[in-house]
């Protein structure tokens, strides 16, 4: 069996595209609301497409699957962040 | 660099808070609420009330003298500019707050001496600690000690507050959800611009602990006499309990039954560990005040 992370990156299974609907976020221009959502606390589950900023608590969303490597931004604090995988979860990590 | 420090635009402010989440709204909640009648009917309720309105504007009031002592320390002109917005959402808060004990029935004329009266003397010794290096223009350990400490504990003890009034005051849980838009970006400038000044600028550590660890000692005692005061039943905090009905949470606790012993322990344990892990993050140990 081939190791999927050996193949080259056109071979890799493409990234699964989300449409964004508005989720009632308004902390940030117009514009850029259906980017993010509130997390809802502990019962809440990130979808493939989300990130959850440890700076500030608000769920990132992309129209695209994020995967380790991504850089996204959290407007509503202003910080960068990148994914990595740490025990089989993405994590946002601030860069500074 | 260049981009991150752009984000810091008053453009992008004006765009996300007086034309975002503050549109429509009137000192931070909808038109048409007003603080609940078994609240003003209730005395000791209502007392209690005011008591925490006060810890609020104290807060905030030693938050708008940093914010703005901050604008002639900051080195760059994006940090002035942002800390300027800062400033603003500041003397806002005050406001807000302010109004809050006006609603609770304080008259205008008996602010000052309800403030004196109520406020927390751990609180105006946490205030002491930060405004001092502020007065010394020290950029890094004023940062810190505002957008970092001071914001932290605002960030947890704000969505404490709002978890408790969601259900029993939407009046105030809608004020106390634009706060908690504006600390995102409080903390998010704390982090974002102290993260890239301790590692340029590493000898300041130990002072900055130093502050942190003193400002520390001071909250975890303004907790402790501020829940020791509240003296009782749950409903006083957070609205008589709706039977059959499930209280409001706040990290997994049941306002609406927790003892003050168990709420105040929940509050330091949250602001505590989102310090250690935010300090983490920048490059700062965290000082235990024991």
């Amino acid at each position: 069996m081939t190791d999927p992370l050996e193949l080259p990156t056109s071979a890799r299974r493409p990234r699964q595209t989300f449409e964004l609907e508005e989720t009632g976020f308004n902390e940030v221009p117009k514009r850029f609301r259906r980017f993010y959502r509130r997390w809802r606390g502990a019962g809440d589950k990130l979808g493939p497409n989300e990130a959850l900023c440890p700076v500030c608590k608000v769920v990132i969303r992309s129209t695209k699957e994020l995967r380790a490597g991504d850089r996204v931004y959290c407007m509503p604090c202003m910080s960068r962040l990148e994914l990595v995988e740490e025990e089989g979860m993405l994590i946002a990590k601030v860069i500074y | 660099m260049a981009d991150f420090l752009a984000n810091y635009s008053i453009q992008k402010w004006l765009e996300s808070c007086p034309q975002g989440y503050l549109e429509d709204t009137v000192y931070g909640h909808g038109p048409d609420e007003s603080e609940p009648a078994e609240l003003l009917q209730n005395d000791d309720y209502r007392e209690q009330q005011i008591r925490t309105t006060v810890q609020l504007i104290a807060g905030e009031r030693c938050a708008l003298a940093a914010s703005s002592g901050l604008v002639n320390a900051a080195p760059d002109q994006a940090s002035k500019t942002f800390l300027a917005t800062q400033t603003l959402d500041e003397g806002r808060h005050v406001e807000i707050f302010t109004q809050r004990l006006y609603d609770l029935g304080v008259k205008p004329n008996d602010l000052e001496t309800t403030i004196k009266t109520y406020i927390n003397p751990h609180l105006g010794k946490f205030a002491e600690v930060l405004l001092e290096k502020i007065d010394k223009k020290d950029f890094v350990a004023g940062v810190v000690g505002q957008n970092i400490v001071l914001e932290g504990m605002a960030f947890s003890v704000f969505e404490m507050l709002h978890a408790g009034a969601e259900a029993s005051n939407p009046k105030f849980a809608h004020t106390l959800s634009g706060t908690i838009a504006d600390e995102r970006r409080h903390v998010g400038f704390g982090e974002n611009r102290i993260g890239e000044l301790i590692r340029r600028y590493p000898e300041k550590k130990p002072e900055v602990q130093r502050m942190q660890r003193e400002m520390t000692k001071h909250m975890l005692a303004t907790f402790h006499e501020a829940f020791a005061r509240n003296g009782s039943p749950a409903e006083a905090r957070t609205g008589a309990p709706q039977k059959d009905r499930a209280g409001p949470t706040y990290q997994g606790l049941n306002l609406a039954e927790a003892s003050n012993e168990e709420m105040e322990s929940a509050l330091s344990a949250t602001v505590l560990k989102e310090f250690k892990t935010r300090l983490g993050r920048i490059g700062l140990e965290y000082q235990s005040p024991n």
